[in-house]
């Protein structure tokens, strides 16, 4: 495979994951927003999720339509959902006779639906849940289209790749925005409703109350997200599947490339692997997930030398 | 309100031939058609014709217009109402094209190595060495199978008396038979049913013959050779052809930063190191291929691509230097080439031309040129052209100086009124202009031409300008087997 088409549907991948995660993150913040109207913040989600200056987080962050105008279809904003679908679009438009037609259509259709004027109109007068929900099925008709199209051979393995690198990443961002307001303290009592929007946005309150009979805490979410091994968007999990269809990639020709992306990926699998939210509470959250943090990176820039430098 | 009452008031004028109806009567490989047509109500039809748009904006059939930034897209005009031929009259066209073919790669094989007819005084060799795409690099280079002229999309017209003339040869890289493909495919989803009650005959054979014309000229004798096309990218404006046709043919689509030569053989860059590259069909002009050797400044192109075509070891799809053949000062000279190489008399006329540089046809064209269209030899798309029968008096003069500067350039031909097709326009049947591109593929067993081709349409009332940039539209073509 060309090495140009590689990165093209690494990103495309990337970017329709993205668009996903931060869908699923402005909804349950949206639904917490009306929760909590007194002390509900957007600062957590505009911090992780825009290059917004201090001043400008300060001014929306109590503001939910224009939060949700910014971070939904602002042209301006380079991570916008609008932008998110156009540039998985665009690299996907770069490599068209690479991917299914059925999977062009679907990507081609989320950029029409999320560059409608209506769409910007019902944001702010109607039901905002109702939006995104609408917009979430895109991305659940990008994944089922890849799913059940796709050749299962080397242009699936990079979309993968692409795809649950980029969701270890989100889901140790999730953590992230919500554990920031509370300082990174796994014992600190909080709202449970928070939590149980949280799991639902990512389809996993339903595993949740049927594994841990202790209510709502911190360290059973931090669990879930991070060690479960089934739970298909734990970082786990996502790890374990990058580490799968990296390993089909394996070819004599490029031995040395695919050698030190399997090391990096091998390094922060065992790392979240031989963890448990016990020693992660002595060492400190915080800690941790900036650890993982650098990890992807590394996975990011070991992707980029062995496969996609030569275009 | 149904729209047969449409048709009983198609207007009807004398001086052009209309494809649909004479001066009483609706032709009879219309009538079908026609009277399908004519039993569906207009909000029906309105509905179609909305169907039609959201297929081609859904499956990204469109182009990009980039301005203030941001790429917006715009759907290739479509006409709903198809445009058909009869088997006689594309029997006609099929053998002209050939023969037109046969003759124009012979010239171009000649005149590339010993130059037999520029020295039997049939073509004036000054109007061979000023022409601009006449590339010195090519002398002496072999092609394999002799085939220089891979596809051809050659455009026709009809006089008002429905004969046919050659208006332009492309023989470079003609686009646009994405369209036909499409066309097609819109019309059997618009339509369900009407393709096989009208015998129409197939066109989606296309990509299978030139895959295997492509395959056929790979300079390794090896089993699955790797071809290529290679496309300027996704700004370019038939960007949807290329990812089209590279997709139905199953090849890889590379833009010339995935490609590198190294010791006169040309690699793609992959996942797993370097692979030979056998051959390539290329979307990217002669100018912009080769950086060492043409265009300096082109990023489009490979370096070192010519010097490994002219060792054979890649085969190129259309071949280097066509441009000599398709300019259209040489044009004049095509009937001429047929008598000369192949003895036979030209099937297809070419429309009556003069030649800016000849003093006496120069001088016939200055004083008529109200009545004429004058073109540059060299631009294609509807570009630098002046209609002399609407131009304003200050645009002529403007034009006359341009053409005093450098008459090489220039070539005059009487207006040509292209004949009508009906078209659905604001909820009515209204006539427009129309011309016809079939699309000939030749390899090494033959030349073969897919029945039907893309119908360009003038959609302003009037006009005779079909050309896409230029406010045109498309038909499906139909080629019905009766």
């Amino acid at each position: 495979m060309l090495s140009r088409v590689a990165d093209s549907l690494y990103w495309m991948s990337r970017y329709m994951e993205r668009a996903d995660g931060i869908l699923r993150m402005l909804k349950i913040n949206h639904y917490a927003s009306q929760d909590d109207p007194e002390s509900f913040t957007w600062r957590p989600v505009l911090k992780i999720f825009s290059n917004l200056e201090d001043d400008a987080i300060a001014d929306m962050e109590r503001n939910g339509k224009a939060v949700l105008q910014y971070m939904v279809v602002d042209r301006e904003n380079p991570n916008s959902v609008l932008n998110m679908a156009t540039r998985s679009r665009e690299n996907a438009r770069s490599v068209q006779d690479n991917i299914t037609k059925e999977l062009w259509q679907a990507l081609n259709e989320f950029y029409h639906v999320v560059r409608n004027p209506r769409l910007e109109t019902s944001l702010q007068v109607d039901d905002p849940i109702t939006v995104l929900d609408s917009l979430v099925r895109q991305c659940m008709l990008y994944y089922g289209v890849t799913d059940s199209t796709m050749f299962r051979g080397e242009g699936l393995c990079f979309i993968n790749v692409g795809r649950y690198l980029e969701r270890a990443i989100q889901s140790s961002d999730i953590l992230n925005v919500r554990f920031s307001d509370l300082s990174h303290d796994l014992e600190r009592p909080t709202d449970t409703t928070y939590w149980k929007y949280l799991l639902l946005s990512v389809s996993g309150y339903a595993l949740y109350l049927k594994r841990y009979r202790s209510g709502f805490e911190a360290r059973n979410l931090v669990d879930q997200v991070l060690f479960n091994f089934d739970f298909p968007r734990s970082v786990l999990y996502s790890l374990n599947q990058l580490h799968r269809y990296h390993g089909r990639l394996k070819d004599e020709q490029n031995g040395e490339g695919y050698a030190k992306v399997d090391f990096a990926i091998g390094k922060v699998r065992s790392r979240v692997q031989y963890s448990d939210v016990q020693t992660i509470s002595l060492s400190g959250l915080s800690k941790f997930l900036d650890e993982l943090n650098s990890d992807f990176n590394e996975i990011g820039k070991a992707l980029n030398q062995a496969y996609f430098a030569n275009s | 309100m149904a729209l047969a009452d449409f048709f009983q008031k198609y207007p009807h004028d004398p001086k052009v031939w209309d494809e649909m109806h004479d001066a009483d009567h609706v032709r009879p490989h219309y009538r079908n058609v026609c009277d399908f047509l004519s039993n569906i109500p207009v909000d029906e039809l309105n509905r179609k014709e909305e169907l039609a748009r959201r297929l081609f904006m859904s499956q990204g059939i469109t182009f990009t217009v980039y301005s203030s930034g941001e790429g917006i897209e715009k759907i290739f005009p479509f006409d709903i109402i198809p445009r058909i031929i009869t088997a006689e009259e594309w029997r006609h066209v099929e053998q002209g094209i050939s023969q037109r073919l046969r003759a124009l790669n012979l010239f171009l094989k000649d005149v590339y190595h010993r130059q037999f007819i520029l020295k039997d005084g049939i073509v004036p060799v000054d109007l061979i060495y000023s022409c601009p795409h006449f590339l010195r690099e090519m002398q002496g280079v072999d092609v394999p199978y002799d085939i220089y002229i891979h596809i051809a999309g050659i455009d026709l017209i009809r006089d008002n008396d429905g004969t046919f003339y050659v208006l332009e040869d492309n023989l470079r890289t003609p686009s646009g038979v994405s369209y036909m493909i499409e066309n097609r495919e819109i019309t059997k989803r618009i339509f369900p049913d009407l393709i096989p009650q009208n015998h129409v005959l197939p066109v989606t054979h296309y990509p299978s013959i030139l895959l295997k014309n492509l395959m056929s000229l790979s300079p390794r004798r090896i089993s699955a050779p790797n071809v290529v096309l290679l496309t300027p990218g996704i700004f370019n404006s038939a960007y949807f052809e290329h990812t089209t046709l590279a997709r139905l043919m199953g090849i890889e689509l590379v833009e010339g930063r995935d490609l590198v030569v190294e010791n006169h053989r040309v690699f793609m860059k992959t996942t797993s190191g370097l692979q030979q590259v056998d051959v390539i069909y290329r979307r990217v002009d002669d100018d912009f291929l080769d950086p060492l050797v043409f265009n300096p400044d082109s990023t489009l192109g490979v370096s070192g691509l010519l010097s490994a075509y002219r060792k054979g070891n890649v085969a190129i799809v259309n071949a280097i230097g066509n441009g000599v053949a398709d300019d259209k000062a040489v044009y004049v000279y095509v009937p001429q080439m047929i008598w000369y190489y192949l003895n036979e008399e030209p099937i297809l006329k070419n429309v009556p031309t003069l030649h800016l540089s000849k003093p006496d046809e120069q001088k016939q064209v200055l004083a008529n040129i109200n009545k004429m269209v004058v073109k540059k030899t060299n631009e294609s798309g509807g570009y630098g052209m002046l209609m002399g029968h609407v131009a304003t008096e200050k645009e002529i003069e403007d034009y006359k100086k341009e053409i005093l500067k450098d008459p090489r350039q220039f070539i005059a031909q009487p207006v040509i009124n292209l004949s009508s097709a009906p078209c659905y326009i604001d909820g009515k049947m209204q006539p427009r202009r129309i011309d016809l591109r079939p699309f000939a593929l030749c390899g090494p067993g033959g030349i073969e031409i897919v029945p039907g081709g893309l119908t360009r349409v003038a959609l302003r009332e009037g006009s005779l300008v079909v050309n896409s940039s230029q406010g045109g539209g498309s038909k499906d073509t139909w080629v019905i087997n009766n």
